[in-house]
């Protein structure tokens, strides 16, 4: 059928003239302008938000960043408890996602009876699907309740000596913890996926010859599976952290947007993003303004180190492996 | 065998602990797929329980009630929504489509390979630094078109979903191009047929399904974008607007704002919009798997 | 793939169909041929905006579009003239006024801020005083059973329950209000955390809106917040009786915020007035009241549409029909007076 569609289409010229000429290079020039356009504007976002944070990095320079004061009403801003409260929900994320992700992606390449593999790989891929203010919608009325009255006792009886985890206070609704959870559930379907597809890669001999040698099927994992997708799986977490950090409708819904953090995670706090997404529409002052600026300047930096982190560390484990 | 002696397995004796500890590991596997469908199911049911009972046909066409009263819909927001993602692929389907027959039919490997990379880093942008971008340079600066007069607009919201789908909409063409068999390219050489025309007649039918797939893939997920749309398209009325130098409202954004409103009938309808906006993801995005599953049975079959 | 083609403009269409029924309803409440005024800001005066806009519609053919996402937001958009008009509570800072470029602030509505509370077995009007309120927001006052509060409250048996603060995340005018009466009734306050739309707010959680703090109290035990009366009643959340300077607990009622607002005659020329916290000359006086203030540019091109709307709400706007229940207070003779002055300097 696709010969046939060969043979006699509709409108192919069959002589090659000016006119095609001209057509390759407008369809050369068409399609690179669009390729610049793309690289354009990474660079222009990336120049627009510096130029933006500019008023308050000419007053705070760097301080800016290990400065934790937050206080439109003297003009003092100072980025370090937002930092903080980025990395902390984002890092503390990633530790329940990651290694949910990985035992879903084994439990989809290698336990999941044939039959229902594909169902419930696509149940949970839906669950990407769900958007950032529905989950935050969710968490504060479904989410965070059941956190305050069951995870957060519970969590407190058992690691309560840990100053992280310890009591902060009666109000545990609006707290850094709900917002770990929050954001652990949306991205545990990205990095899920990707680890699937990373073990489905594997080459079935060797699972077969790690079997064949009397192994059980987790010692087959451990050192055959992992080892080979290794550089993967930390590219697919390291890709979780970066959407765990810009996540900021979901996260305001639920942290509690206050200042200063205190050390247990049962506590309100605020993340960068959510900072920004409540504050900025009705800063007031310019320094204020720029100053919510410099956070998303921040904000994109770490963004940008995290992916770049990922790159180089996909790179060594390719490296490792190609040696092997 | 070479690779096992370097990983070190070796048949023991304490055949017993090895297999209770295999049997803890594949429960665990089983416990988190289990927890993760279950987190689905309940976020399902529990937007579904919470809002159906605003689920009416006042619901989709009217606007919203006064202050204080009952009854009234959501139908701004609809159509806002409608506007925005209309505006956002129309903008970002083109250059994304072109863009990826930049890297699949002309450019060299390297070249095609950077251009990837920064797509990829575009992709890793926080959402509502695009926001501030946008606002920074629609709504602040008088820009002709995507934002006049220094307004909020729907062009300018649209602008900001436009660069958040235009990574998923390259990178989704790429893989179809890639598929798109070699053979058919070179016969239409063979025929004489200058490039250009190969591409727009036999490459670009051949892959419509899939940039098909790749379009409703980043529609569904601008859809459900709120940080771009909180500086670029905030400030809306109560009426119904296709106005697209106006500000308008947006699913998104009437969630939010309604989230958490003490008066039941607006949180109620939140949670209605809620269904509503994941209904139309979830069909969106199985839809554009089924597209994406026969295409590439097609391109298979025909190699 | 023209099957696929066909199916998918097939769907379009549909959608299509489906959103122009859709407004087509939704539009029928507003004249079809009438002006749309635009404006963002305080929700605050939402609730009273939102019941104005029917009647301008029938008056005028007016299709009024108002936003509530904040005094802070709103005073942003109109310096951008993103929209025709802001209201703020907050009148504008020297900063504000020079950034909106010849704006003008025009009180056209007056209420009052409730201190806000979820405390099972507590009064229905729990009195408090504005220093323990200071202290509480201050994070210094942790518990209800407080003997600070149990002073003030000599019958009412207080729960063990920890306080949660609850205030405003965004850039509020009511935050405004309440950070303005506060400074004024400790010096703590005023030095530690000062008076603006935005504050550092030493302890307790946030949340984005007038319908985000009054839901947080709402879902939240022990939790208290400051919130327009017109929310706390819509939503049967229970508010203090908040001492004045005569020594009164009362509670806002239309007297006590129109008392409030006449203990305070003088209109400055920019209009921004403070009428927190009157003297104790005035024992009806309900300490935490405030007017909101519409923000024009001076120079606009619905200059007429403006002047037309800004004076029907000024006028007629204030009648018990639209104001009453949601405890707005008709203006005073002498602002009303000013306000019509202001007004006049607006032209296209």
């Amino acid at each position: 059928m696709e010969a046939r569609s060969l043979s006699a289409p509709a409108g192919l010229r069959r002589t090659r003239g000016a006119g095609d000429r001209a057509g390759d290079a407008l369809l050369y020039g068409l399609t690179a302008l669009a390729a610049a356009i793309s690289l354009l504007v990474v660079a222009a976002i990336v120049w627009r938000v510096a130029a933006g944070a500019w008023p308050a990095i000419r007053v705070f320079h760097l301080g800016f960043l290990w400065h934790g004061e937050w206080n439109p009403v003297v003009d003092k801003f100072g980025a370090r408890d937002l930092i903080v409260g980025t990395l902390v929900t984002s890092f503390g994320a990633v530790l329940i996602a990651g290694p949910v992700s990985i035992a879903i992606g084994l439990f989809l390449s290698e336990l999941a009876p044939p039959s229902i593999r594909g169902l419930i790989g696509t149940l949970i891929e839906m669950l990407a699907a769900v958007p950032s203010v529905v989950v935050g919608l969710w968490g504060i009325y479904v989410l965070a309740p059941f956190d305050a009255q069951h995870l957060q006792p519970l969590l407190g009886r058992v690691f309560g000596w840990i100053p992280i985890f310890a009591h902060g206070g009666d109000q545990v609704e609006s707290t850094v913890f709900s917002a770990i959870v929050v954001v652990a559930i949306m991205i545990v379907p990205i990095t899920s996926s990707i680890c699937r597809e990373l073990f489905i890669g594997v080459p079935a001999e060797l699972e077969e010859g790690a079997i064949g040698l009397g192994a059980t099927r987790w010692e087959m994992v451990k050192t055959v599976i992992v080892p080979s997708v290794r550089g993967g799986i930390v590219a697919a977490v390291i890709l979780g952290l970066g959407r765990a950090l810009g996540e900021a409708i979901a996260v305001t819904q639920v942290i509690g947007n206050f200042i200063p953090l205190k050390l247990t995670i049962f506590a309100p706090g605020d993340t960068l993003a959510s900072r920004i997404a409540n504050q900025y529409q009705g800063a007031p002052s310019n320094l204020a303004v720029a100053s919510l600026i410099y956070l998303a300047l921040i904000l994109l930096a770490i963004t940008f180190i995290t992916n770049f982190l990922a790159q180089r560390v996909v790179k060594r484990f390719e490296r490792r492996s190609a040696r092997a | 065998m070479e690779r096992g002696d370097a990983i070190g397995l070796r048949a023991t004796g304490r055949g017993r602990r090895r297999l209770v500890v295999n049997r803890i590991a594949e429960l665990a596997a089983v416990l988190a797929a289990g927890a993760a469908i279950a987190v689905l199911a309940i976020l399902v049911w529990s937007v579904l329980s919470r809002g159906a009972g605003a689920l009416s046909w006042d619901f989709f066409t009217k606007g919203p009630a006064l202050f204080g009263q009952t009854g009234g819909g959501v139908a701004p927001a609809l159509v806002g929504s409608l506007l925005l993602v209309a505006i956002g692929a129309a903008i970002a389907v083109p250059a994304g489509v072109l863009t990826a027959i930049f890297v699949s039919e002309f450019a060299a490997r390297r070249v095609g390979d950077q251009v990837r990379l920064w797509l990829d880093v575009l992709n890793g942008f926080p959402s509502i630094v695009i926001g501030i971008f946008v606002f920074a340079l629609c709504v602040e600066v008088r820009l002709p078109l995507v934002g006049w007069g220094r307004h909020q607009s729907a062009f300018a919201g649209g602008f900001a979903l436009a660069i958040i789908m235009l990574p998923l909409v390259a990178r989704a063409t790429m893989e179809i191009l890639a598929l798109v068999p070699n053979h058919l390219r070179e016969g239409s050489y063979a025929l004489g047929v200058s490039k250009w025309q190969t591409v727009l007649r036999v490459v670009l039918p051949t892959s419509f399904g899939g940039i098909l797939t790749g379009t409703t893939l980043a529609i569904a997920r601008a859809a459900g974008e709120t940080a771009p749309l909180l500086f670029t398209c905030a400030l809306a009325g109560q009426a119904t607007d296709w106005n697209p130098t106006h500000s308008v409202s947006s699913i998104p954004m009437l969630i939010f704002q309604n989230s958490e409103a003490p008066d039941e009938n607006l949180h109620q309808q939140a949670w209605a919009l809620a269904f509503v906006l994941i209904a139309f993801i979830l069909v969106s995005s199985l839809t554009a798997r089924f597209l994406l599953e026969r295409s590439r049975r097609r391109l298979g079959t025909a190699r | 793939m023209t099957k696929t083609l066909k199916i998918t403009l097939a769907a379009a269409a549909a959608v299509l169909v489906a959103a122009t029924a859709a407004s087509a309803e939704s539009n029928g409440t507003t004249t079809s041929n009438g002006t749309t005024i635009t404006g963002a800001g305080s929700t605050f005066v939402a609730p009273l905006v939102s019941t104005w806009t029917p009647a301008l519609g029938s008056a005028f053919g007016y299709s009024l579009q108002y936003s509530p996402v904040g005094s802070g937001a709103g005073i942003a958009a109109v310096t951008s003239r993103q929209v025709d008009f802001g209201a703020s509570d907050a009148p504008l800072t020297p900063d504000q006024a020079t950034a909106c470029k010849s704006c003008v602030q025009i009180p056209w509505a007056l209420s009052a801020t409730t201190v806000a509370y979820n405390v099972p077995g507590a009064p229905v009007h729990l009195r408090l005083s504005g220093p323990v309120i200071a202290k509480i927001f201050l994070g210094q006052i942790t518990n209800w059973n407080d003997p600070a509060i149990a002073a003030l409250n000599r019958g009412a048996k207080m729960p063990s329950l920890k306080i949660t603060p609850v205030y405003r995340s965004d850039g509020s005018g009511t935050t405004y209000n309440f950070t303005d009466y506060l400074s004024g009734v400790s010096s703590d306050w005023k030095n530690k955390v000062g008076n603006s739309t935005s504050v550092n707010f030493p302890a307790g959680i946030g949340a984005k809106g007038s319908s985000g703090v009054a839901g947080v109290v709402s879902r939240t035990s022990g939790a208290v917040t400051y919130v327009d009366v017109a929310y706390a009643i819509q939503n049967h959340i229970r508010f203090a009786a908040v001492r004045n300077n005569a020594g009164k607990f009362l509670y806002p009622s239309l007297r006590r915020i129109v008392a409030a607002a006449s203990a305070f005659p003088k209109v400055p020329a920019n209009n921004e007035m403070h009428i927190v916290n009157p003297s104790k000359a005035n024992p009806l006086a309900y300490p935490i009241s405030t007017y909101t203030y519409v923000i024009v540019p001076q120079q606009t091109s619905h200059a007429a549409e403006l002047r037309k709307l800004i004076f029907w709400a000024l006028t007629q706007g204030q009648k018990s029909q639209y104001t009453a229940k949601l405890l707005f207070a008709p203006l005073p003779k002498n602002v009303l007076a000013a306000s019509e002055k202001t007004l006049k300097t607006i032209h296209p």
